[in-house]
């Protein structure tokens, strides 16, 4: 990889390995890296430690989206998705264990996947993509049981609320969508740009980050982030960040926020910016915590760069780890 | 046998008290506390020598344990007032100070602290034995950290990773090591470079050294960073803290020393007391190296210390005048512009407003803005103007011919002209006639006006006046000017054969005066060539001037001067 490659590189997505002492990354030439998070967190860590101790091409093209179940990790790029076991990549070995390509109304374009979201009732996965649909498969067996029908554009993002079954999805059209899983029906529709105090037409109407933890749900893209209760589908607070948020989550009492602009923004739940913490990619796509070790508990951020930041310490970043 | 003098007899009682004391000195306290006050009272008496109640004091404190060595310190606290008139401090500073070296500063603090606030008060303010009179730095004061990934106690699990082999990068760390895995991600970097600052604050001299400077520089440029990078907002928050603080006792939050666990380090960055510490050593080592303005009260202390530390008592100063109480009504003096104020009061505001502009009327009338004579230049110009002949303003129009601009033209020049007072020998018809002179002398002088045309009307005027220049200065069009074809001829013709002696002053080399002589035989034509080549040899320098004072210089003053007048 040259240094010319490197810098039009862009990490799109990361994901957690079970144990938590790995990370994965994608970035837009289809590669993913694995990075050893406990060699890299050691105290006597060097430069060698911050590499990736695998990278591989999965896909063709960019890859947007990873997942991580029980012991597989799962990418999706170009309409396919992968799967990987996460045994085999700590071991440097990378051999997909299936792979799937959703039912595409044409053959000839094939629409790329932006987002995929786990099902744990029953055991399903969600992707949305290029093609205006949610396609939805099951893990056991493979196959597409259902396509969820009803945006008008493409999709960017999905969110589960796991305690009601329903899915959220957000997309291009500026609509984010509550569906049903079991019969597959959109329940909800918000046009988040028709609120005045959300909306930005300055920079359009697309929805391109969302999540939700049940009762809340924070969306952002075009028209400012802003956090809504589900109950009553009205947005409660409005986040004033410039620029356009493309990855959000709720972590303690505070609303973490990635898009546009070399910083992580903290956020409170009553809609006031309590500061930016300085990041090195220009642009940010993508914000992970690791939930599943306490040892290895670092946030990562991802964008228009080869490295990806990461903080031990949420108020600044301690180092970087680079493709 | 002769009475035993009188030290004789003190000695003896000195020795006495001593054998006494010890031994009692296993016995209770009180014992030799009550002995040593019966040697204090000895002193006073005069039957004991002055020093002994210290020998005593000494003894004591040397010999006891620490505990007990608090008793005999109150002891000594209580009896301050008999250490100041028997005036032995030497003594009790000497004992006190042994008794500190033996304590553990960080374990009996309070006692120190007793003990050094003693000698505080005991000792005169500007006693220089209690400073630090070069400013040296504590060299001892070393901050611990873990430096070595090796001696860390929170050591992370690594067993499980060596059996799957998967770590390659894996370090010392085996199983030898007990790690308690620490359950938070630590950002070693960051805190290895954080304490290692603490060695430059300890030691500021180490900056001077190129190396370890540029290892400051970046090590503070990242713990900065770190610090820019989330600003601690929380002001409000504080002032609750301080608001607590105070109420719950108010004592300030003391530490005798950082603490540098690891698992602190994220604290600690978020504490604003703890970011104010370290940012106020970074100005006490900027003060040390750029000796700025930073800490004022520094700066005070040290040039006191430089002065030779002088004493504190303030002279009461002899015209320290009473204050004066406040009155109700203005007094008699406020009219008059004696009050405090040093306004004067009209009785009406406008009048004062306007009279108090500037009380004084002297002062006033020094003010820039009564400054009402005009320059020369600007009264002037209009006369420079019209003596000008191309403008060919008739005599008779002449502003110079007014007799009201006459005399104020007088006035001003007698002001502001010296030309005023030059003696000259013409006879002026009138007034306008004078002055039409005058101004075409400031024409000349005033830059801006343009006065070419008037110089050739000036040489009959200059000729009483300048004379005593002419001599010396040329006129000013021909100074630069390059010698011609013709004058060069003319000169030729003069110089004849005596041109080898112009040629010395013209620097001309013996070679180049033998080639002149071979080309020609003609004497004027060798002249001639003498005069080209010494033109081509200076170029531009080749100016009449140049030529003329070589001329005189060679002993042809008339050629010269036939020469200038061409």
């Amino acid at each position: 990889m040259g240094p010319v490659e490197l810098l039009h590189m862009s990490v799109f997505s990361q994901s957690f390995s079970p144990c938590g002492r790995f990370l994965a990354a994608s970035n837009n030439y289809g590669e993913i890296a694995v990075f050893s998070l406990s060699s890299s967190l050691s105290p006597e860590a060097t430069g060698i430690n911050q590499k990736p101790i695998l990278t591989f091409t999965a896909h063709e093209g960019p890859i947007f989206a990873l997942l991580s179940t029980d012991a597989h990790l799962l990418s999706a790029g170009n309409g396919e998705i992968s799967a990987w076991s996460w045994a085999e990549l700590a071991k440097r070995n990378p051999k997909a264990v299936w792979i799937r390509r959703p039912q595409y109304k044409s053959s000839l374009e094939i629409p790329e996947i932006n987002d995929m979201i786990v099902n744990c009732r029953d055991n399903s996965l969600a992707v949305g993509g290029g093609d205006n649909n949610i396609h939805i498969m099951d893990l056991e067996t493979g196959v597409f049981k259902s396509v969820l029908q009803g945006h008008t554009d493409y999709i960017h993002c999905l969110s589960m609320r796991e305690r009601e079954g329903e899915l959220l999805s957000g997309g291009e059209d500026g609509a984010v969508r509550i569906w049903d899983c079991r019969t597959g029906q959109s329940v909800h529709r918000l046009e988040v740009y028709k609120y005045e105090e959300c909306a930005r037409p300055q920079y359009g109407k697309w929805i391109s980050c969302l999540t939700t933890d049940s009762d809340w749900m924070l969306c952002g893209g075009g028209p400012s982030l802003s956090l809504w209760h589900l109950r009553s589908l009205s947005p409660t607070s409005i986040f004033p960040l410039s620029g356009c948020q493309r990855q959000a989550m709720f972590y303690q009492d505070l609303i973490l926020s990635v898009g546009e602009g070399h910083f992580l923004s903290h956020c409170l739940l009553g809609g006031d910016v309590k500061s930016l913490i300085p990041c090195s990619p220009p642009s940010l796509n993508t914000v992970a915590l690791n939930t599943n070790s306490t040892e290895h508990r670092v946030l990562t951020v991802g964008g228009s760069s080869d490295q990806i930041d990461v903080f031990t310490n949420l108020s600044y970043k301690a180092f970087s780890l680079s493709f | 046998m002769p009475f035993p003098s009188e030290t004789e007899k003190k000695t003896t009682l000195d020795q006495a008290l001593r054998g006494v004391l010890e031994a009692e000195i296993k016995g209770s306290c009180d014992d030799f506390l009550s002995l040593i006050d019966l040697s204090i009272d000895s002193v006073t008496e005069g039957i004991c020598s002055a020093t002994t109640p210290f020998l005593l004091l000494g003894d004591v404190l040397d010999c006891l344990p620490l505990d007990q060595c608090d008793k005999i310190f109150t002891f000594v606290e209580e009896n301050v007032s008999t250490w100041k008139s028997v005036s032995s401090l030497f003594w009790v500073h000497g004992s006190l100070c042994d008794l500190l070296r033996r304590l553990s500063k960080s374990q009996n603090t309070v006692f120190c602290g007793r003990i050094q606030l003693f000698l505080a008060r005991l000792f005169p303010l500007s006693e220089k034995s209690g400073l630090n009179l070069q400013s040296q730095f504590n060299l001892d004061n070393i901050t611990v950290f873990n430096k070595n990934e090796q001696e860390s106690t929170l050591g992370q699990k690594h067993s499980e990773e060596k059996e799957e082999g998967m770590e390659v990068e894996e370090g010392e760390m085996g199983d030898e090591d007990e790690p308690a895995p620490c359950s938070i991600p630590i950002d070693y970097n960051l805190y290895r470079k954080f304490w290692t600052l603490q060695d430059y604050f300890r030691n500021p001299v180490q900056c001077y050294d190129k190396f370890s400077w540029m290892t400051f520089l970046k090590y503070s440029d990242e713990t900065l960073a770190v610090f820019k990078s989330y600003k601690l907002d929380d002001t409000q928050a504080s002032k609750r803290k301080l608001e607590e603080l105070r109420t719950a006792g108010g004592e300030h939050v003391y530490f005798a020393k950082f603490l540098t666990s690891e698992k602190l380090m994220d604290l600690q960055l978020s504490d604003s007391n703890f970011r104010r510490h370290i940012l106020v050593q970074y100005l006490i080592l900027f003060q040390y190296l750029k000796g700025q303005h930073i800490l004022n009260t520094e700066e005070n202390w040290n040039s006191w210390k430089n002065e030779g530390c002088p004493s504190f008592v303030k002279e009461r100063p002899a015209d320290a005048k009473p204050i004066r109480p406040t009155r109700k009504r203005p007094a008699p003096e406020d009219f008059l512009g004696k009050g405090p104020d040093r306004k004067i009061f009209m009785g009406n505001d406008e009048l004062t407003r306007l009279w108090n502009l500037n009380p004084d009327n002297m002062e006033a009338c020094k003010s820039d803005s009564r400054e009402f004579m005009p320059s020369l230049e600007e009264f002037f110009e209009e006369a420079i103007e019209q003596a000008d002949p191309a403008n060919m303003v008739e005599d008779e129009y002449k502003v110079v011919r007014n007799s009201n601009y006459g005399w104020r033209a007088l006035r001003l020049l007698s002001r502001r002209s010296p030309h005023f007072f030059q003696p000259t020998n013409q006879q002026f018809k009138s007034l306008a006639d004078y002055l039409e002179s005058m101004v075409i002398k400031l024409a000349k002088e005033l830059p801006d006006i343009p006065s070419e045309e008037i110089k050739t009307g000036e040489e009959e005027d200059d000729d009483n006046g300048d004379n005593l220049l002419k001599e010396t200065n040329d006129s000013p069009g021909i100074q630069h000017k390059l010698v011609s074809n013709q004058q060069m001829d003319e000169v030729a013709a003069k110089l004849g054969s005596q041109w080898k002696s112009l040629a010395s002053q013209l620097e001309m080399k013996a070679a180049e005066m033998r080639e002149i002589e071979t080309e020609s035989e003609d004497v004027d034509m060798q002249a001639k060539l003498l005069l080209v080549s010494w033109q081509d040899r200076e170029g531009t320098q080749a100016t009449v001037e140049n030529l003329a004072s070589a001329l005189t210089a060679a002993g042809f003053p008339k050629i010269a001067e036939a020469l200038t007048e061409t």
